[in-house]
């Protein structure tokens, strides 16, 4: 694009053309070949000819585009050219160079030939510019709504609305909300469930529609709305054929503000007036809502009521007998009391207000103006705080919270820095973790379920859940466990089978994205929390859920956790022992046990050096210690390879052991994280055995020496029949008779001699 | 947009060429645990974004705030 506003005169020109000669020649001259110097260059030719630009270009390789200052700009700046000059083939095909110029272009190129395609009739290319854009970009509000206008003229009615329920997730302003709200009615109704929702104000609530229609196509509601004439809600209520009970709304939203039932409210009411004023606006709102409850079987939904201004009173408002606050605060309570037996609800209209501020929720010209209360922030707010009424009417209620415990419940991992090192306590970092448990327990307390899914061993987690002091949440608030290995979408699958109820009850909450990514994509109909990396944000994140509302608390809610809790214990030994058991033959396992070689000794140095958890006796061999036992005739050095059917895991176990003739010592057995919980160990220590008799050993001794880590290990000898036998200090010594003890590998390993 | 070397140097008034990749509390006057408090709020601000405890204890020095935020996804 040239434009040029005044024309300098033929004589001008020229010297100008001779000066940034000049300055070009001189540049040339100096610092010859640094990147800015080619930048400059280029981007002078990117001005007068994109198209000499683009051929100089397009034969170089990644090095020679590497010599440029800013490349990804530059290449940028470049397509967006070609693209205003209608040059789409070069454009792709710049594209396609920066891809193997590895140089990441800038999304309005993509954003540019999807809109040159799509004004060209080419939809189906214009959607697959589109789809890398959004994958690239997954924030760009531009592709959406380019995306949103192509499925539109297609005619493919949900992809539009879903396209539509993305913009204004992604842009929640009221212009975007509003936009929406405009589309929909023209593009006929989606697959979602019917809801009828009707708002009866005193006051202009119009734009709060566009909100709430937003939030409940969200959660897959088709709404349609029902908004009292201004100031009507007296006639509609009380008109038995008015056009509210012909919409037959299954919720009623009351809006009545304050100032409109007691104008007088700004004017420093004295007692009597106030007195009046409270009987009054009881009178008034407990009659409508009397009638209301006769003629519908609707939600009846009251907003609180609120006052605008500070008290005129000042700081002396609540020791005057006058006093506002304490008089609104007395009339929500009597309100409150007079809905309770009509299941009718008040609305926290302050604290909704209060969430984004008075200041900012509110707005006095917007009254003046256009009979409007709330500002677009408090809109917002109250849309969303009034889907919490919404949601458990129409079904929507989640039933059950599955959390990963590592970085979710505490911070760090417990199978790396062990239950003292996980950030879990009343200081930060760590109570973070304490606050978001307590808002989980105080899910269950409404009736939530609790369950964890972690890829953890057990062995690491239970003493977390039974011992740690920072938990609040401990075993029995769980309904279901599942700490092992597998993924975490048969997990879940699992956990609503097991607690009997849809997979659209649970909410998935894990720190890690790709654990949300996988269950985003393979259960679609569980609702994954975006859980932001800082935790200070999850509890409040948790709060502003409306997904956990009941109308009502009955004892059984109360009591709902506890009982799973008990149904889970007896189920918990019966599928211990039948699905652990498919599991485990299901993996395949191999295990290859043999004497070790000198091949082997840098894998035994590292493992000696660096296992922890699954180490008998936490000696630490260093490469002369391993040599040694290798050219002893009185040391033998196991190795213990494993594979199963998704592949090798190599070298992952290692004993050994001291032949002394009649006793055979094990002096360290240790096995890989990797392998743990799969019984491997089972074989190592079946070839021991079975070579200590043929050897015509008469004593097998196993060492145990704790340490902070190595509980995984503690019990190896005591599960495979060892006895206990003295300890020397901190060591525990446990033996077995080779000639008479005999020991079996599990069914679900085949096991080969690997040795020379 | 602004860099981490541009909100470091105006919380702490410090000019915006004394401060590089090695900057830190022990060579920036003011830089103390009260500036350190500031200065994560300034970052928040600035990235827009959130920063944990435990990731703002870590911020030892202006490279490692860099790495620290690129794990939020900020190219910093």
């Amino acid at each position: 694009m040239n434009v040029t506003t005044s024309r300098p005169a033929e004589h001008e020109r020229d010297g100008m053309r001779t000066l940034i000669a000049e300055a070009g020649a001189e540049l040339l001259q100096s610092d010859a070949g640094t990147p800015e110097r080619l930048s400059w260059l280029a981007q002078g030719l990117l001005r007068r000819s994109p198209m000499r630009l683009w051929e100089i270009l397009r034969t170089r390789d990644t090095a020679d585009i590497e010599q440029l200052a800013e490349p990804a700009a530059l290449l940028s700046a470049l397509a967006q050219r070609l693209l205003e000059d209608g040059r789409i083939r070069e454009t792709e095909a710049l594209r396609e160079s920066a891809t193997r110029w590895h140089v990441r272009l800038d999304g309005r190129v993509d954003h540019g030939l999807a809109d040159a395609y799509a004004r060209a009739g080419d939809t189906a290319r214009a959607e697959e510019r589109l789809r890398d854009l959004m994958k690239r970009e997954p924030d760009n509000v531009d592709a959406v709504q380019l995306s949103y206008k192509l499925a539109k003229v297609s005619g493919r009615r949900e992809q539009a609305h879903a396209l539509l329920n993305r913009l204004v997730q992604m842009d929640p302003s009221m212009a975007s909300a509003a936009f929406a709200y405009k589309e929909r009615a023209g593009l006929g109704e989606g697959a979602g469930r019917p809801v009828r929702i009707a708002i009866l104000s005193s006051y202009v609530v119009d734009p709060l529609i566009p909100f709430l229609d937003a939030e409940c196509r969200g959660v897959g509601l088709s709404p349609s709305f029902y908004l009292g004439g201004f100031n009507q809600y007296v006639q509609e209520i009380l008109s038995p054929s008015s056009a509210l009970y012909s919409f037959n709304p299954e919720i009623v939203f009351l809006a009545v503000a304050l100032e409109d039932l007691f104008p007088d409210i700004s004017r420093m009411p004295p007692v009597e007036a106030l007195a009046r004023g409270h009987d009054e606006i009881l009178e008034r709102i407990g009659t409508l809502v009397r009638e209301l409850r006769t003629r519908s079987k609707a939600l009846i939904v009251v907003h609180e009521l609120a006052l605008t201004d500070w008290s005129p009173n000042g700081i002396l408002d609540n020791r005057q007998p006058n006093g506002l606050v304490g008089w609104v605060e007395t009339l929500n309570r009597a309100l409150t009391e007079s809905l309770a037996p009509h299941e009718a609800y008040l609305l926290p209209l302050r604290q909704v207000v209060g969430r984004v501020g008075t200041r900012e929720g509110t707005d006095r010209k917007l009254r003046y103006m256009a009979r409007m209360r709330f500002a677009e922030a408090a809109l917002r707010e109250l849309a969303r705080y009034s889907m919490r009424y919404v949601k458990p009417l129409k079904g929507l209620t989640r039933k059950c919270v599955v959390v990963d415990l590592d970085g979710t419940l505490w911070g760090g991992v417990v199978g790396e820095v062990g239950a003292d090192g996980i950030q879990l306590g009343p200081t930060a970092p760590g109570v973070e973790f304490v606050e978001f448990q307590e808002a989980l327990l105080n899910l269950t307390r409404r009736g939530i379920l609790l369950a964890a899914c972690s890829k953890n061993n057990p062995d690491d987690v239970l003493p977390v859940l039974r011992d740690h002091p920072g938990m609040v949440l401990r075993e029995q608030h769980f309904s279901a466990l599942r700490i092992h290995w597998r993924n975490k979408a048969d997990n879940l699958r699992e956990i609503a089978d097991e607690l009997n109820i849809g997979l659209d009850s649970l909410v998935f909450v894990d720190d890690n994205p790709i654990e949300r990514e996988l269950i985003r994509l393979v259960l679609p109909e569980v609702l994954t929390v975006e859980l932001p990396r800082d935790p200070s944000r999850f509890r409040p994140l948790l709060e502003d859920m409306s997904d956990f509302e009941v109308l009502a608390l009955t004892r059984e809610d109360e009591m709902r956790a506890t009982g799973y809790q008990v149904a889970r214990q007896r189920q918990a030994l019966e599928r211990a022992s039948t699905s652990l058991n498919d599991y485990l033959h299901s993996l395949e396992l191999r295990a290859a046990i043999g004497r070790a070689r000198p091949a082997h000794l840098h894998r035994l140095v590292q493992l000696f050096n660096k296992t922890n958890q699954f180490n008998t006796t936490t000696r630490r061999y260093h490469t002369a210690d391993v040599e040694g036992f290798l050219r002893s005739a009185a040391h033998h050095v196991y190795v213990l390879r494993v594979a199963d059917r998704f592949g090798d895991h190599g070298l992952v176990g290692t004993a050994v052991v001291h032949d002394t003739g009649d006793t055979w010592w094990i002096e360290a057995f240790l096995l890989s994280c990797r392998v743990m919980g799969l019984s491997v160990e089972t074989a190592l220590l079946k070839r021991i055995v079975d070579d200590a008799r043929s050897g015509n050993a008469t004593r097998l001794v196993g060492e145990f020496v704790p340490t902070a880590k190595n509980g995984p290990a503690e019990d190896l000898y005591r599960r495979h029949g060892f006895r206990a036998a003295l300890g020397a200090q901190a060591a525990i010594r446990w033996e077995l008779d080779p000639r008479v003890d005999r020991m079996e590998s599990p069914t679900w390993i085949s096991v080969e001699a690997s040795d020379a | 947009m602004r860099t981490v070397e541009d909100v470091v140097a105006t919380v702490f008034g410090v000019e915006r060429r004394s401060i590089d990749e090695t900057s830190s509390p022990e060579s920036v006057e003011g830089w103390d645990s009260m500036g350190h408090v500031n200065l994560l709020l300034a970052l928040e601000r600035n990235f827009k974004l959130s920063i944990a405890v435990a990731d703002a204890i870590e911020m030892a020095d202006v490279k490692k705030i860099k790495e620290i935020l690129r794990e939020y996804g900020v190219r910093a």
